[in-house]
């Protein structure tokens, strides 16, 4: 094995060994695993962005809505369908995936700034219908009135909803499974089409490359995977939020994997902790905490463009 | 009925012409900078908030005229300082970075204004209404659409007359040979985006007669704004101005009928429209991206 | 056979004519090299035949069918492979891999989440295969990007040659070049097209390249055809040194 294959490996066992540790260092810092669990989740939502946006090269700002989608998805199935869990993520993840195959037919002829409005504004259709649709989605109160369920291995029933380290293990699972999904999608060869999308579309366009068709494609998973963050987002709290849709939201999310770098794999979820943590910090300490996030966003454009990881010399997918 | 559609129609067409004057200055940064600006609502609610400290001292009026041409300044030093480094570079900073920038603006209001909202003195003889049968044109609204009105078409002599006008429409089709001319790019950039401010500011003038003042009432317009342009199509102020008054109306009728409805209308309008004529109403073919 | 027929075709940018009532055909493994003073419209001449926009009039025939209203990916997955001007390659990945991506696309692979390792083999070997037709087999790891201009075309081309076209489509390749480059992809050129037998379209105005390279001179000034023949007919005609005068060669 060559020194960069070793390097990998090391890093690689460097954050998986983190993670699987993450409720035994985090509390003599002064954390609690449910921030952990937190950071997870919201992590898999950057990286999901990131997706389209670091890796395809695709401007994409609405993704929240698919995020919001999936979390109403597993809630509403948890309230008004069956008390399952897996049953709650998969529909939750269908919603956000297919709602966003279905929108992204008519986003992708668009490109730059035209297509980052429109998907601002398709996004905002769903954060409206989430706060009209009263009746169903509990309006400006958000959905409540569902919680995550134990799940039913046959033998044992693995209680998530009252122990916190349970639940952090049930969602860093989900979070290896989504992970290592797309990890396998960038490393195929329709994920090198990405990247040639990314690097040069033209060029892409004349090696034969359906671009707008790939571009849907990459949305498309991207919002499948969304869908599956949010739907575990509303796990975590047991609960689902009108405003986790609005466009706000995607800049979170945007930022995340800027701040982490947005040509690496594991950036967004370093981009989420860093923000999830500052966040956290910054609303306990003082009421105008919103200026401090936004003074972030234009600290990080201006100074750190490249992000935290991306001082690395070439992230390979 | 007629009354009832007359009333929301008129409705719609005043809140259109608002819709207008937002969306035309959005539209002037977009086309000329490729910038998103976010924080377009951020500078309508500091057009209003001025207005509201400067009109002790300058009366309405004062403020109506000196507000905007402040906001603008503010404008030009963000433009100057912040947005400028970011041109050459891939459009998601600039987006992100106005992005920031309003919730710096509407925290940064809430502070030293307070959360509160702010009440608006508006010259008595506007507030009447201009008849007992007509009793929702108000004077005050008659006076907004003529304001908007006059700003408009103030803008399209601007962009048609001016030298500046002429740079800006120029640099909208070929910056780069714009800048092969000898023109200074970046102060026509600062210029153009002072423009769009200043129309933001006005917006926040009108806007606190109408609606009050309060820290959170830009970013309810920056949708519309957005949408007005998608509508109307991307690189056509004219466009942008038929879309914007396009949706105002169609949320006023749709409020006849169905009033859960009108907000969400301008959405179907605009989905409607991205599939039978991508580009929009008036829209450019290659002014994609 | 014709490789390419292209019929009487027009291009209108509104009341501007780019191009006016060209026909051209190429035949298996010829050479043609299109030349003309500077606007004659010799680049929306190549934008028409690779797919940037259709005709306003008149048809393009490859390979026996019709491709005129076919998009551009859709004339490359049919065999056409075309360099541009300035170069078009992926400047932050390695040479390998911008000739991997080509010859994955052209194996039917763009869609696939997974290749076998067979498979992955088989196209490591094209891929070798393709550097060495260009002589880039010892710069595979390198950066396309951090390549000098020459070693750029060179790969570039290598890409276009990974996709097994029937018809290799060469904007201006010399284009920027100095004397040692512009000779080194000569070179290669001439290789494609003597050793290999490919066939092949290029736009020109390095006149030392054309007269060496081509089986056919076309001339187009102002949109027109102005003549067509071999380089010594060419060399010869008055009227395309007319449209010439002027233009240093």
């Amino acid at each position: 094995m060559s020194a960069e294959q070793i390097r990998k490996l090391v890093l690689l066992a460097a954050i998986w060994g983190a993670l699987l540790l993450a409720p035994y260092w985090m509390v003599p810092l002064g954390g609690y695993t449910a921030l952990a669990t937190r950071v997870l989740v919201l992590g898999l939502a950057a990286m999901s962005v990131n997706f389209l946006l670091g890796f395809t090269g695709v401007l994409s700002f609405g993704h929240a809505a698919y995020f919001g989608l999936g979390a109403y998805g597993a809630g509403l199935t948890l309230k008004f369908l069956v008390a399952s869990t897996p049953l709650a993520l998969v529909l939750g993840m269908l919603l956000g995936g297919l709602c966003g195959a279905i929108l992204g037919t008519l986003i992708v002829r668009r490109r730059g700034v035209y297509f980052a409005m429109v998907t601002i504004a398709f996004g905002q259709v769903f954060y409206y219908i989430a706060f009209q649709w009263s009746s169903l989605t509990g309006g400006d109160d958000g959905l409540r009135g569902f919680s995550r369920q134990p799940i039913d291995f046959g033998l044992f029933k693995l209680d998530i909803l009252s122990s916190a380290d349970n639940f952090y293990y049930f969602v860093l699972f989900c979070f290896a499974l989504v992970a290592g999904a797309m990890a396998f999608i960038l490393r195929s060869p329709f994920g090198r089409t990405m990247i040639a999308i990314r690097e040069n579309e033209r060029r892409a366009r004349f090696l034969g490359i359906p671009v707008e068709r790939h571009i849907w494609i990459a949305f498309t998973l991207s919002c499948f995977f969304m869908g599956f963050a949010g739907a575990l987002y509303a796990l975590v709290n047991n609960f689902a939020d009108p405003r986790g849709l609005h466009y706000s939201q995607s800049g979170d999310f945007v930022m995340m994997a800027v701040m982490g770098g947005m040509r690496s794999f594991w950036g967004p979820l370093l981009g989420a902790a860093v923000f999830v943590v500052l966040q956290d910090y910054l609303s306990s300490i003082t009421v105008n905490w919103m200026s401090f996030v936004g003074l972030l966003f234009v600290l990080v454009v201006l100074f750190f463009p490249r992000g935290l990881l991306g001082f690395l010399q070439r992230s390979k997918a | 009925m007629t009354q009832l559609l007359l009333f929301n129609v008129t409705n719609g067409l005043i809140i259109g012409a608002f819709y207008v004057l937002m969306a035309l200055g959005l539209s002037l940064i977009l086309n000329l900078s490729n910038v998103i600006n976010f924080a377009h609502g951020g500078f309508l609610v500091i057009g209003g908030y001025i207005a509201y400290t400067i009109s002790p001292y300058v009366g309405f009026w004062g403020a109506l005229l000196l507000a905007p041409p402040l906001t603008a300044v503010i404008g030009l030093a963000v433009e100057r300082v912040l947005i400028r480094p970011l041109y050459g570079r891939d459009p998601l900073y600039s987006l992100l970075l106005t992005f920031g920038l309003a919730f710096i603006i509407e925290d940064g209001t809430r502070f030293i204004w307070g959360p509160q909202g702010k009440p608006v003195t508006i010259p008595p003889f506007l507030a009447q209404p201009l008849s007992n049968e007509l009793f929702f044109i108000t004077g005050y609204r008659l006076f907004m659409v003529a304001v908007v009105m006059i700003a408009v078409a103030l803008l399209f002599q601007l962009l048609r007359y001016t030298r500046l006008g002429i740079r800006i429409r120029a640099g909208t089709l070929d910056l780069e040979t714009v800048a092969a001319l000898g023109i200074n790019v970046q102060m026509l950039r600062s210029l153009n985006f002072a423009v769009g401010i200043y129309l933001a500011g006005l917006s926040g003038v009108l806007a606190a007669g109408q609606l009050g003042l309060e820290p959170t009432m830009g970013t309810g317009l920056l949708m519309p704004s957005f949408i007005a342009i998608i509508v109307g199509g991307i690189g056509s102020l004219p466009g942008t101005l038929v879309g914007g008054l396009l949706i105002g109306v169609a949320s006023g009728l749709t409020a006849v009928f169905l009033p859960a409805a009108s907000e969400a209308v301008i959405y179907v309008l605009m989905a409607v429209v991205l599939l039978l004529r991508p580009r929009g109403l008036f829209g450019e073919e290659g002014m994609m991206s | 056979m014709n490789v390419l027929e292209i019929n009487d075709v027009t291009k209108r940018f509104g009341n501007l004519v780019a191009v006016r009532d060209v026909s051209l055909n190429v035949a298996k493994g010829e050479m043609c090299a299109i030349i003309g003073p500077n606007g004659a419209g010799k680049t929306t001449f190549f934008n028409l035949i690779s797919g940037f926009f259709p005709p306003t009039s008149g048809n393009i025939v490859f390979d026996g069918r019709d491709i005129t209203r076919l998009s551009t990916h859709e004339r490359v997955t049919r065999g056409m492979a075309r360099t541009f001007q300035i170069t078009e390659i992926f400047p932050e990945l390695t040479v390998f891999e911008n000739v991997r991506i080509s010859a994955e696309v052209a194996g039917g692979y763009r869609l696939r989440p997974w290749i076998g390792r067979s498979d992955a083999a088989k196209l490591h070997a094209v891929v070798e295969e393709t550097l060495k037709l260009v002589s880039l087999e010892g710069k595979a790891d390198r950066l396309v990007g951090e390549l000098a201009h020459g070693d750029q075309r060179a790969a570039e081309i290598a890409m276009a040659l990974a996709l097994k076209p029937h018809l290799l489509l060469l904007d201006e390749p010399t284009a920027g070049m100095g004397d040692q480059e512009t000779f080194q992809v000569t070179q290669l050129i001439r290789r494609l097209h003597r050793e290999s037998n490919y066939t092949i379209v290029l736009i020109e105005h390095d006149m030392r390249v054309v007269f060496h390279l081509a089986d056919r001179i076309c001339v187009l000034d102002q949109g027109r055809m102005l003549a067509q023949g071999t380089p010594q007919e060419i060399a010869t005609n008055e009227s395309v040194q007319a449209a010439y005068l002027g233009n240093a060669a």
